[in-house]
Parts: C-alpha cells; sequence; structure tokens
C-alpha cells in the first residue's frame, strides 16, 4: 500500500522540516562556510586592490641610477594589485624610521629597500618590508617586476638597443586553451571535494536521523499503533523517503546558495573559488547520492530496530561510519589520482561507491564500464541491505531492553 | 456472525511459548473482557487478533472472513504502551492517525474536533502533545483509535492512570459504542470495572484460557460462600467452625464460609453469634467477586503447573 508509505513520508518531511534544527542547520552550515571562505580571502589580502609602497635605492654608483624608476614603471603596468611605488634615492639617516612611522600611522604598504651587490653577487640585494605578511600578492608581482628591471638592465648592458630589449621582453602570448583546461581542472577537483563532503555529511546525518527517529518511536511507542494498520516494510519505506527528501531539500538550499554566492557580482570569492558544475556531474551527484542515502539509511534503519536507547546506537554507529571513514581517508589520494589503483579498488566496494566514484567521476571521467559495475553492485547491495533491513525491523521494533547477539540476529531473519 | 473469532491459536517465541491452544469469539454489541494477570498472553492475543504478528497454528477470523489486512481498517486500537508523537500538534497527530485508517483529511479533522469536544479537551488541540498531560494525552490516544468509526474497538487498559471523572467519562463512552453495535474488547486486571462493564469474559494465565462465557455464568458457577458483615463490638464471632477465612476491615467482615452443603444455613448461624455480641447494621451473603475468582483460579492453575511439571511452559 503505496498510500501508508506516502503518508509516514509525508508526516516524517513535514515535521522535521518545520522543526527549528531543520532551519539552524540549513542557515548557520552555509553561513559557516561562507565566513570561513571570506576570512580566508581577506586574511591573504585578496580584498585589497591598491597598494602603495617606497622604494628606496642607494646612490653609490654600484646600484643602476635608473632602476628605482625602471622599476616603478614595470610596477604600474600591473594590475592586481595596482602598485603605487615612490622612489627614495639617497635615503638620509632616519629614511627608515620616516617610512616605518609611514607604515604605522598613514597608508604606506611597506618598502623595498635595495642595497648595493654583496661581494661576488651581480645583483643588488633586496629586503622587503611589508606592514603585514598577508600582501603575499604584492611581493609575487613585486618579485617578478625586479626579474624583469634586472634583465632589462643586464640587455642594456650587453649592447642591446632599447628598443631591441622591449621587443625581446615583451609578454608572450601564450596559447591559453591548455592552461584554461588546467583552470577547468582545478575547479573540477574543488567542486567535487566539496560536494563530496556534503554527500558525506548528509549521508551520515540524515542516516542517522533516520536510526535515532526509529529509536525515538520505539520508545514512545507509537509504532504499536501504527502497525495496527500498516506493515514494518511501510513504515520504514515512508520513513526512509520522508527523511531522504528533508536532505535533499536541504542540500538543494546549499547547492542554491553556492550557486547565488559565487555568481559574479554578489559576492565575488575569486575565480579559483567559483563554483563550476556540469549537468551531467550534477546527474551523477543526485543519482549517487540517492543511492548510497538509501543504502546507508537502510542499514540505519536495522540498527534503529535493533537498538533500544539512543546510548546503544552510539556504540552501534561505528558499523556506519567505518566506511564512509575508509572514504574520507582516501578522498584526497583519488581526487589527484582518479585512475589510480586506490580510487578503482575503493570505487568498486559498494559501502564506498557512491563517494569514491562519484569523486572519480567529478574529477576525470572513468570508462563507462567501470561506472556500470560499480553501479550494478551498489544496487544489488542496496536491494540486500533494505531485505535484511526489514526483516531485522519487523522483529526488531517489537523487542524491548535487550539487545539481539549474533544467533538471534539469524533466527530474527527467519522470522515472517 | 462473531466480530473476532480465534480458533485453536498457538504462539511460541524464542524462549517461551506465548500462547496456547486458545479459542474464544466476540459479537457485535458486546463488551468483552480479556482478563489475565501480567504476562499471560493478553497482549500477545490481541497483537495476533491485528496482525502485529501471526500465529503459529490455529486460525484468527476478522468479520467473519480469514484474517486480511484490509480489514483492519475497521478495528481501532489503543494499546497499552500509550504512544503519540511528542513533538507534533494534537490536531495534526489525530488527522495523521486518522489518515493512516483511510480517513481522508478533511473528515479526520472534523471528527477529531467533535471528539476532542465530547472528551473535553478542545483547549489541548492547538497545543503539542508533549505539553500535554498524562490523562490528556490518554485522551487524545482513545479519540485516535476512534476517529474512523471502527466496529472492532480494543483497548488495552484503556483506564489505568485515569482520575476518576476521566475514567468515568471514557467508560460512557464505551457504553455508548457498544449500545450503536460495536464489539469492545478490554484487557485489564482492574476487576471491579469487567464486573460492572462486561458481558462476557475470558480468563487467560500462562498463555492459556481458564474459563470463558458470559459474566452471569461464570458467576453462577460459583456458590454463594461470601458473607459481608459490618458490626460495631466483639469480632470473637469469627472464630466461628463455619468460617473458613475471614479479614475485619475496621468493623467490616468479609467471610469465606466453610464448604458445606448448606451455606444458607451456615451464615444464619454465624449472624446469630454475631447477634449476640455485636450491633450488626448491614449482613449480606454475596457471590463471590470476579476477583475472588481471578485469583483463585490463577492461584489454582499456577499451582497445577508447578505440580504437574508436563506444563507447556
Amino acid at each position: 500500500m503505496l498510500h501508508n508509505t506516502w503518508l509516514i513520508a509525508k508526516r516524517e518531511y513535514f515535521e522535521r522540516i518545520r522543526a527549528r534544527s531543520f532551519i539552524v542547520m540549513t542557515v548557520l552550515i552555509p553561513t559557516l562556510m561562507g565566513g570561513l571562505l571570506w576570512g580566508v580571502g581577506l586574511a591573504s589580502g585578496k580584498g585589497k586592490t591598491s597598494v602603495s609602497i617606497a622604494i628606496v635605492t642607494p646612490a653609490d654608483g654600484k646600484v643602476d641610477p635608473h632602476f628605482g624608476f625602471d622599476l616603478q614603471d614595470e610596477l604600474a603596468k600591473h594590475k592586481h594589485p595596482k602598485i603605487e611605488a615612490n622612489v627614495i634615492s639617497p635615503p638620509s639617516a632616519d629614511t627608515r624610521q620616516e617610512l616605518q612611522a609611514e607604515m604605522n600611522h598613514k597608508g604606506l604598504d611597506g618598502y623595498l629597500w635595495v642595497t648595493p651587490p654583496a661581494p661576488g653577487h651581480a645583483t643588488p640585494g633586496f629586503e622587503w618590508k611589508p606592514k603585514s605578511k598577508n600582501y603575499l600578492n604584492t611581493q609575487n608581482e613585486l618579485g617578478e617586476s625586479i626579474r624583469t628591471v634586472l634583465t632589462k638592465e643586464g640587455l642594456a648592458r650587453s649592447g642591446l638597443g632599447a628598443a631591441d630589449v622591449t621587443t625581446l621582453m615583451q609578454p608572450i602570448d601564450l596559447d591559453s586553451s591548455d592552461a584554461g583546461k588546467k583552470d577547468a581542472a582545478d575547479a573540477a577537483q574543488a567542486s567535487a571535494y566539496g560536494l563530496f563532503f556534503i554527500m558525506y555529511f548528509v549521508i551520515v546525518f540524515y542516516g542517522m536521523n533516520v536510526a535515532r527517529s526509529i529509536i525515538e518511536e520505539k520508545t514512545s511507542r507509537i509504532f504499536e499503533v501504527l502497525l495496527a494498520t500498516i506493515k514494518p516494510e511501510e513504515m520504514m519505506a515512508g520513513k526512509v523517503l520522508g527523511v531522504g527528501a528533508v536532505g535533499l531539500t536541504q542540500v538543494a538550499i546549499w547547492l542554491a546558495a553556492a550557486a547565488a554566492l559565487s555568481a559574479p557580482g554578489l559576492i565575488s570569492l575569486g575565480s579559483d573559488m567559483s563554483f563550476d558544475l556540469p549537468v551531467s556531474n550534477m546527474i551523477f551527484f543526485v543519482s549517487f547520492f540517492l543511492l548510497g542515502y538509501i543504502l546507508y539509511s537502510g542499514l540505519a534503519a536495522a540498527l534503529g530496530a535493533m537498538a533500544s536507547s539512543e546510548q546503544e546506537l552510539q556504540q552501534m554507529n561505528i558499523f556506519l561510519m567505518l566506511p564512509l571513514i575508509a572514504c574520507s581517508g582516501v578522498v584526497f589520494q583519488v581526487i589527484s589520482d582518479p585512475d589510480g589503483m586506490l580510487a578503482k579498488v575503493f570505487s568498486f566496494i559498494p559501502f564506498c561507491t557512491p563517494l569514491i566514484m562519484y569523486v572519480r567521476i567529478a574529477v576525470h571521467q572513468p570508462p563507462w564500464w567501470e561506472i556500470a559495475v560499480s553501479l550494478a553492485g551498489l544496487v544489488v547491495t542496496i536491494l540486500a541491505i533494505l531485505w535484511f533491513a526489514a526483516r531485522v525491523y519487523r522483529v526488531g521494533i517489537l523487542m524491548y531492553g535487550k539487545k539481539p547477539n549474533l544467533p538471534e540476529l539469524l533466527r530474527w531473519l527467519k522470522y515472517s | 456472525m462473531p466480530i473476532v473469532e480465534l480458533q485453536e491459536v498457538r504462539k511460541a517465541y524464542d524462549t517461551k511459548i506465548a500462547v496456547e491452544d486458545l479459542s474464544f469469539k466476540i459479537e457485535s454489541g458486546t463488551m468483552f473482557g480479556l482478563l489475565g494477570p501480567n504476562g499471560s498472553g493478553k497482549t500477545s492475543s490481541i497483537r495476533m487478533m491485528i496482525g502485529i504478528t501471526v500465529p503459529d497454528s490455529g486460525s484468527v477470523t476478522l468479520f467473519g472472513q480469514p484474517f486480511d489486512r484490509k480489514n483492519l481498517i475497521r478495528v481501532g486500537y489503543l494499546p497499552e504502551e500509550r504512544g503519540l508523537y511528542k513533538k507534533m500538534n494534537v490536531l495534526d497527530q489525530l488527522v495523521f492517525l486518522g489518515q493512516l485508517h483511510g480517513l481522508d483529511a478533511a473528515t479526520a479533522k472534523k471528527r477529531s474536533l467533535v471528539w476532542c469536544e465530547r472528551m473535553e479537551i478542545t483547549e489541548a488541540i492547538p497545543k503539542r502533545t508533549e505539553e500535554l498531560s498524562k490523562g490528556m494525552q490518554q485522551k487524545i490516544q482513545f479519540i485516535a483509535s476512534l476517529l474512523h468509526e471502527p466496529d472492532l474497538i480494543i483497548m488495552d487498559e484503556p483506564f489505568s492512570g485515569l482520575d476518576p471523572v476521566n475514567a468515568t467519562l471514557l467508560q460512557d463512552t464505551l457504553v455508548d459504542l457498544r449500545k450503536e453495535g460495536k464489539a469492545v474488547l478490554f484487557s485489564t486486571h482492574r476487576m471491579d470495572q469487567v464486573e460492572k462493564l462486561c458481558d462476557e469474559i475470558a480468563l487467560i494465565a500462562s498463555g492459556q484460557l481458564l474459563l470463558s462465557g458470559s459474566m452471569r455464568e461464570v458467576k453462577s458457577t460459583y456458590p454463594r460462600n461470601r458473607v459481608q458483615i459490618a458490626f460495631e463490638g466483639s469480632d470473637a464471632f469469627l472464630k466461628h467452625p463455619a468460617i473458613a477465612e475471614a479479614k475485619n476491615y475496621n468493623g467490616l467482615a468479609e467471610i469465606k464460609l466453610a464448604p458445606s452443603s448448606d451455606l444458607a444455613a451456615a451464615a444464619n448461624t454465624i449472624l446469630a453469634e454475631a447477634l449476640s455480641m455485636a450491633r450488626i447494621s448491614r449482613f449480606e451473603v454475596v457471590e463471590p467477586t470476579l476477583e475472588e475468582i481471578f485469583i483463585e483460579r490463577v492461584t489454582t492453575a499456577n499451582l497445577a503447573s508447578r505440580n504437574g511439571g508436563n506444563h507447556a511452559a
């Protein structure tokens, strides 16, 4: 009777969606994640778009007198961030203190102190004093520009004309299609990783919810009323579906929020944090997510039916968590080597298939037959688990007080 | 046509036999008391009637047909262990349970409101179940088992935990339902209620039927060998040889007469003896109460099973 399953699922869904904990979780998790990303972005100095620095060069002839100004010109070409440089040459006795003071109280972000080449060195020494350690991008730009200027000067000294030097040092027009692919691969890895954890989290959280809600009904004894009209199988199916729908709703809200957040114009998290999901990937995600959820919630239902209290359930949790923990242990390896031995082995273990096979597909499409075989194994396992869970459930929910041992469990399976 | 009929039903679990060779039937318009000490197999029998468990052998017939799950929506069940969704709103809960019994949402809602009024708990309707008192929750569950107007009503200890006012309210409701022609089965060990309400009884102990039949039949098989005397003065008359057992509750003596061919004569000699030494305000010869029959039968059965040794246990 589909009607009963539907009623149970509907009740489960609406009661959970309305619960305060659902709203808190739905809002809190993305807020925390968003806050974290934003914090990381802020800490790495991403937020700063223009930087002002000072370049101090000695005037003793050992450093090219034009060096400061050439560097200034070179830096002006950069946009990320825009670097505005003042040249001070030669420094007076208290330049250092003045710069330090400007850095502390005024808008100066840092200064570059150039010293004459040490004996045996061709190039001058450079000392970079930023206001804080966060000016990573500025430091990169600075290093690059210094190298360019030194090369230009060297080339000029060896007799090349200024025009030739400029031609030589022109930026090379690299065919960027390959580089684009690399970016896409990075983005795919990042989103595969993100979705792996969403899947992991939701399976654990909502799988446990199925078990917990069964225990709750067991302790409140409501199921005795329910069982007077409906079958245990219908009850279990309704529960799994209802709780699963809540999980899907939550994930959908999160993904929508993530898409909105990473959309250009709203809150830009930078190109490397963008959320890039092809449709096929999305379909795989939803399919593997559903299969994984059904597998684990079926298992959780059986555990819930066997346990008679929350504490007992905690002890049995390990059966549920062990394969998932193993998955998260190997996921880095799988992402970096999606066709490696480890990735292949794990994607064929049914309890790991949903997570690991999905990650493989997201990072780098494996052969179709591998996907088909792993899916077949997964579906067979799910059917076996549901059969097992329904048996255990039917007997288990009428038992109180005592945890079954293995022989008893086997006898349960024989009851009809 | 009996509403429910059990025929030679047997159910065994791993370690013990819950019910053995149990047969009885309940007609419509009767109130049937299923009696027995704790663990005697009352709940096991009920569970088999409503398909939560299946008998190992024997048959259960519901509404004249072999057991079929689709008939279960004609049964209302109040389990001994009460259970409701704690966090759920009362009305939602009633509607949900009504829907499970085949009602549509609108009908379920309408009937819930009518019943809440009848049970005097309208103020509970918008509340969450966990905010209610235990008695109120019990009334909600009582309503839930009746919403779909079942023809067979099964109540496992329906009055436990209720104050006298509410117990009477539920009791009167059940009496009304019997008048409407419903069959009511209730299982209890509160003998006074059974004596007052039930037309038929079945007494089971250790999974076996000890006695069954109409209340009249059962009682008439027992001799009127009980005497109650309310008195003031000496209680020395309680030592009279015609008395097998006597208890004195502060001026109210309950006496069991020794077996005799003429119990009425024996009672008269005791009355004469009592009048000689005390002021008597009441003297009555009564049949044994159901409670006394219950205790006697259960104790005898226990002794038999202990001595016999070959009892199925």
